[in-house]
């Protein structure tokens, strides 16, 4: 018979399972595989922290998306954002599914390049796009969404000296009835502004005005904002057909559906819209705007994280239980902010790997860093850990491994587990040597005596 | 200069073809060796040209239609004619006389029952021959200036004249030679034809006519054959039997009646061994009657008997298993190849093509004669629903309508056509529930042509937007996916029917292109009805390829290739709606259609060596898409003009069965997937296969950019050619 595992004393009062007015009660039911490889193993063989990402996950939520728009709208294509996550090997399984890259600055751009995406598959978004980045793109075909005037300007110089009619599309913001107004980007609907840009680069004759691109948010929790959305798009696209006599050959409505995940300050249980939801708002109000079968635009999005967040897990192990001077409970992790910053946005839903007690316990989840805002979760129910055990944190997969730093700690590996439930380090622990290999050292200062 | 050749070309043209038409044919060079085999006696073979050069002139400058003119259509009766006066006659003034207007007569009396008999769509043969020959019989015993001839007697010295020692040696080391006599009567009764009664014509003919045709061949043995046992059954009569009647009558039926006139197949070999023995009760009956004023049936017996066949076998109300020729090629090869190539590829020409009324992916959840409810008069019916790769239909708990994945999709109009009924206003079911009562729930059914018509069904309420008497374009909007009626869970029901009504019995009826994911793939399919679990959905089309494709009627294109006459092609639309490129310098003719999915070749006619030829083998079937990338596969018609031995097995034994195919295969690759400037290549190859062994024999790359064809490639005589295709502006 194995040692049973110890159970601190606990003293709790007692609740029915009913629901409060804090939802449900929580479940914390083990996670012990994820896409049928255990989680021992994976710690065991990659380490801890260790981020897992589920191929068929990604697969599945990319046909999902597709499906979904693919069944209401005749032409339809997905952009990968490449902010969301440029690890190579992920990108390329989205590549692989059919979709195009969608990037926003030079780095990105020359990724996208880099794993094979034909130039003129790639969508360059982004307030600050540096000249000889404009240069490389407009040589290579590809999209290029305007973000402001002085853009619009360089493009026009830049085309007048290549000799190479530049594909354009402009980004537009406008007031879809939600806050905030994301009017820092782009050109306003409202004010005319994004109908001057249009009329700019038209007369300009240097540039090829092909797109329209909007971008009305983030974690967007209402889909009848995306339909406002199309239709102003519409409406800029039948004036440029009709004033202007420019067939207008794709809409970009952005991305912005949001994950599973649970927004800080939302209350119990905030169910999202899902994509199913946004595709029919999307797709009527474009197929009943009046275009003609033949100029029916094609549809561009740049979903990232409805793609891609809940294919994301981060394994972690508990180094240390603590009581605060109020008398809560405290569980540090070997994970924190700097390897997790979307825990400045969600309250994860963090899990135990081996079974555990049925009885929680609140208790504040720390990072390990020595720093006061290294917080995970400031208050979770979960079951009493140990020093050493496991635990599984949710839906990481957006923005995490794009954002994290190396801030007292280094970042871990990333595995990859594929379609037949292999795993693949797509990217390797840091070590001390890449971190100091840009460093440079006087020679003064060579010798610390 | 040129212009004079230019005119004087069709008439040598017609008077080759006034030759070989006899035996069925338009070979120019077969018939120019029936021209020499006619000189073997000089005589009748001068007047043969001078008949053939007179009824010509006479066709051409009375203004008759000149392709006809220059088929031989009005001038092969006036040939035999001449080769018969010229056989029996004198030369004297009186004879030219006679000759010439017997001769314009006959290009008359050909005229005449061109369009009487034309109207029962048959041919007038030799009867213009027999009328003015019978005519020219009757009265020269009263004209004293024409008198019969004694050369026949002494025709030996007519050989000497025309061929010296040599040829008399050949003739007479031929007819001495000890062939056994049932050889010598059949290549005997081949010459008589030309009046003529000599082995070597005979087996110069028969050469020649092996090599036009193997089917023609064969239909010559077979006739003789039948002609040769039924006389000897019957118990020999003379005037049965003799090789002029032989030649003209017996073979000259088979051949007719066999091959030429209709489709070559068991069965019509199987109507020769019919044809022949009626024919020879009409030679003996009939002889018995013209025999009265002294006048021999000639080929009366032949006329008579294709008509009365022909007439008989367009006259059955089924078509049956004897096709009558719908194209004559002048070849039985061509004839059968081309009707055999257009009844796999082209029967399904003119259905109304109807397209899966959806957008995206979805499968069919119950297929015809499906087991829940496509049962009795309802069976033709296919159920649609959206899955996901698990094959759910729904997400999260499956208990509203709204949470399956078809429910609320778009539903388009399969065709285009007029909205005939409307229901609207039914209820959603819950899941779970049917409703009986209105068990077809809300519907649209669809009027595509006179009795033809499209329902769906199970539609959302209030969610139709099309009236009755609507026009709906195919692919419009009209209606979504619900859950109304006899509908336990949201899915499309789409039926096609013969009736206007909702409620009415299904009809087979395919739909025309889709693509169905099996387990080796996506696979294109046309004209079928998709199965029970197959996911369906319709190619994406590319619009530049689409638009490269286009040729309408007007469009001009140059096309050079070096070391090959340009071709200036322009496309063409016929009465009959049947457009055709059609190319100014080589006169080819490559007749096409196409549609939103596939652009095809349906034939073509004229100079092989041309370059419109070689686009013709390499666009010969062309999908305009290239997602999925899924091969276009297709049949050529054999070509009979190949002198290869595995080419004439297949001939001879064409009529009874095919073992060789002539196959092709395209698929486009996208070269630069730019979505603005696609550049894409369209490979396809020609293979040959001869019962299991294939071989390459053609490969084509065609370049489309701009929305418009660039370029193809092809190899001819091992070298590696490309045409540069330019298009002209008028």
């Amino acid at each position: 018979m194995p040692k049973l595992k110890y159970e601190r004393p606990l003293i709790k009062k007692m609740v029915a399972g009913m629901m409060d007015k804090f939802g449900a009660q929580g479940e914390n039911t083990a996670v012990t595989h994820i896409d049928g490889v255990t989680v021992k193993s994976i710690i065991e063989k990659y380490g801890s922290p260790v981020f897992v990402l589920s191929e068929q996950k990604m697969r599945q939520n990319y046909k999902t998306a597709t499906r979904a728009f693919g069944t209401r709208y005749p032409r339809v294509q997905f952009a990968w954002s490449y902010k969301t996550h440029y690890n190579n090997a992920v990108c390329n399984v989205f590549h692989q599914e059919g979709s195009w890259a969608e990037v926003v600055s030079g780095f990105e751009y020359k990724k996208a390049l880099g794993n094979g995406v034909p130039g003129a598959n790639i969508i360059f978004n982004g307030p600050d796009k540096h000249t000889d980045e404009i240069r490389l793109a407009v040589e290579n075909d590809s999209l290029l969404h305007i973000d402001h005037f002085e853009e619009l300007y360089l493009l026009i110089d830049l085309a007048a000296q290549m000799d190479k009619k530049p594909r354009v599309a402009i980004r537009v913001n406008m007031d879809t009835g939600i806050y905030p107004m994301w009017d820092r980007f782009g050109f306003n609907y409202e004010n005319g502004q994004a109908w001057q840009a249009i009329n700019k680069i038209v007369e300009s004759a240097k540039l090829q005005l092909v797109g329209l691109h909007c971008h009305i948010g983030t974690y967007m929790l209402s889909s009848a904002a995306y339909g406002v959305a199309a239709s102003k798009l519409c409406d800029l696209a039948m004036n440029c057909k009709k004033q202007l006599n420019v067939t207008i050959k794709y809409l970009d409505l952005g991305g912005g559906f949001p994950s599973a995940n649970t927004l800080k300050g939302a209350y119990g249980l905030v169910p999202t819209p899902t994509v199913d939801e946004f595709a029919e708002v999307i797709t009527t109000t474009i197929l009943n705007y009046g275009f003609i079968t033949e100029d029916l635009p094609l549809l561009i999005l740049e979903s990232g994280r409805v793609l891609i967040d809940d294919a994301g897990y981060l394994l972690g192990t508990v180094l240390a239980n603590k009581k605060l001077s109020d008398g809560r409970k405290a569980t540090i992790m070997d994970f924190g902010v700097n390897i997790m910053f979307t825990s400045f946005w969600y309250d994860h839903k963090i899990s135990p790997a081996q079974e555990a007690s049925q009885f929680n316990e609140d208790t504040v989840m720390y990072g390990p860093l020595c720093m006061n805002i290294d917080v995970v979760r400031e208050s979770v129910n979960l079951p009493l850990f140990n020093r050493g055990d496991h635990v599984v944190v949710h839906k990481v997969g957006a923005y995490n491994m794009t954002q994290w730093m190396q801030f007292i700690a280094m970042r871990p590996n990333i595995v990859l587990i594929d379609t037949s439930n292999q795993t693949h380090v797509i990217r390797k622990a840091e070590t001390l040597a890449y971190l100091e290999e840009l460093e440079l050292m006087p020679d003064y200062l060579k010798k610390i005596k | 200069m040129t212009r004079l050749v230019k005119n004087i070309a069709p008439l040598g043209q017609a008077l080759l073809n006034s030759y070989s038409l006899l035996f069925f044919s338009n070979n120019k060079l077969f018939g120019f060796l029936l021209l020499l085999v006619s000189l073997f006696n000089p005589y009748a073979g001068l007047a043969g040209i001078v008949a053939a050069i007179v009824s010509i002139s006479t066709a051409y400058l009375t203004g008759l239609n000149r392709t006809l003119v220059r088929d031989g259509l009005y001038s092969y009766n006036a040939v035999i004619i001449g080769l018969g006066m010229g056989t029996i006659y004198n030369y004297s003034i009186a004879f030219w006389l006679l000759l010439f207007v017997i001769v314009v007569f006959s290009v008359i009396i050909s005229l005449m029952l061109q369009f009487l008999l034309g109207k029962y769509r048959l041919p007038f043969l030799t009867i213009p021959f027999v009328l003015c020959f019978w005519l020219v019989m009757l009265v020269t015993k009263d004209f004293a200036s024409i008198d019969f001839t004694y050369r026949n007697i002494y025709w030996i010295n007519d050989l000497y004249s025309l061929g010296d020692k040599p040829l008399v040696n050949l003739i007479m080391f031929m007819e001495n030679l000890q062939v056994p006599p049932l050889i010598a009567a059949f290549f005997k009764a081949l010459s008589s034809l030309y009046f003529q009664n000599n082995m070597l014509a005979g087996l110069l003919i028969a050469l020649g006519m092996l090599i036009h045709s193997r089917i023609i061949f064969s239909l010559i043995v077979l006739g003789f054959v039948a002609a040769y046992g039924f006389n000897l059954v019957v118990g020999a009569s003379p005037e049965g039997s003799n090789s002029y009647l032989m030649g003209v009558n017996y073979i000259l039926v088979a051949v007719a009646v066999g091959g030429f006139f209709t489709i070559p197949s068991l069965h019509t070999y199987l109507w020769v061994l019919f044809s022949v023995p009626l024919t020879f009760l009409i030679v003996v009956g009939l002889g018995k009657i013209v025999g009265q004023w002294n006048l021999p049936v000639y080929s009366m017996p032949f006329s008579i008997t294709v008509l009365c066949m022909l007439y008989f076998f367009s006259l059955k109300a089924h078509a049956g298993k004897v096709v009558l020729t719908p194209q004559q090629y002048y070849s039985p090869e061509r004839n059968l190849y081309n009707y055999l190539n257009s009844r796999e590829r082209l029967s399904n020409m003119h259905k109304v093509r109807l397209h899966l009324p959806f957008i995206g992916k979805w499968m069919v959840s119950q297929g015809y004669n499906g087991q829940i409810t496509h049962k009795g008069d309802w069976s033709k019916a296919l159920d649609f629903i959206v899955v996901d790769s698990q094959l759910k239909t729904y997400e999260q708990a499956g208990s509203e309508p709204e949470n399956f994945f078809c429910f609320g999709k778009p539903v388009l109009a399969p065709a285009d056509g007029f909205v005939q009924q409307v229901e609207d206003h039914i209820d959603d079911n819950e899941i779970g529930r049917v409703n009986n009562r209105q068990n077809w729930g809300n519907s649209i059914v669809i009027r595509h042509a006179e009795g033809l018509y499209t329902k769906l069904s199970h539609l959302k309420k209030n969610s139709i937007r099309v009236k009755a008497q609507d026009y709906v374009k195919r692919g419009d909007i009209i209606a979504l996916c619900g859950n109304s009626g006899r509908s336990p869970e949201p899915h499309l029901h789409f039926q096609v029917q013969s009736a206007p009504y909702i409620g009415s019995k299904t009809l087979t009826y395919p739909l025309a292109l889709f693509v169905a994911e099996r387990q080796c793939g996506p696979e294109v399919k046309e004209y079928t009805v998709p199965e029970e679990t197959d996911i369906v959905f319709r190619p994406v089309p590319s619009l530049p390829l689409q638009k490269a494709f286009e040729f309408l009627p007007g469009f001009n294109l140059t096309v050079t290739a070096e070391g090959i006459p340009d071709g200036r092609w322009e496309v063409f639309t016929d009465a009959l709606n049947n457009s055709y490129i059609y190319c100014h310098s080589s006169k080819a003719i490559a007749w096409f259609r196409h549609n939103e999915e596939v652009f095809y070749f349906t034939s073509f006619e004229g100079d092989r060596d041309s370059l419109l030829y070689y686009f013709y083998l390499a666009a010969y079937k062309v999908y305009l898409s290239v997602e999925p990338a899924v091969p276009a596969t297709d049949i050529f018609p054999l070509q009979p003009n190949r002198f290869t031995i595995r080419q004439w097995l297949q001939d001879i034994a064409s009529p009874f069965v095919i073992f060789s195919r002539l196959r092709y295969r395209s698929l486009n690759r996208l070269v630069s997937a730019d979505f603005l400037d696609p550049t894409f290549s369209v490979e396809s190859t020609q293979t040959a296969q001869f019962l299991s062994s294939k071989k390459t024999v053609h490969n084509f790359t065609i370049l489309i950019k701009e929305s418009r064809i660039i370029s193809f490639s092809f190899r001819k005589n091992n070298k590696n050619y490309t045409a540069i295709c330019t298009p002209r502006d008028y």
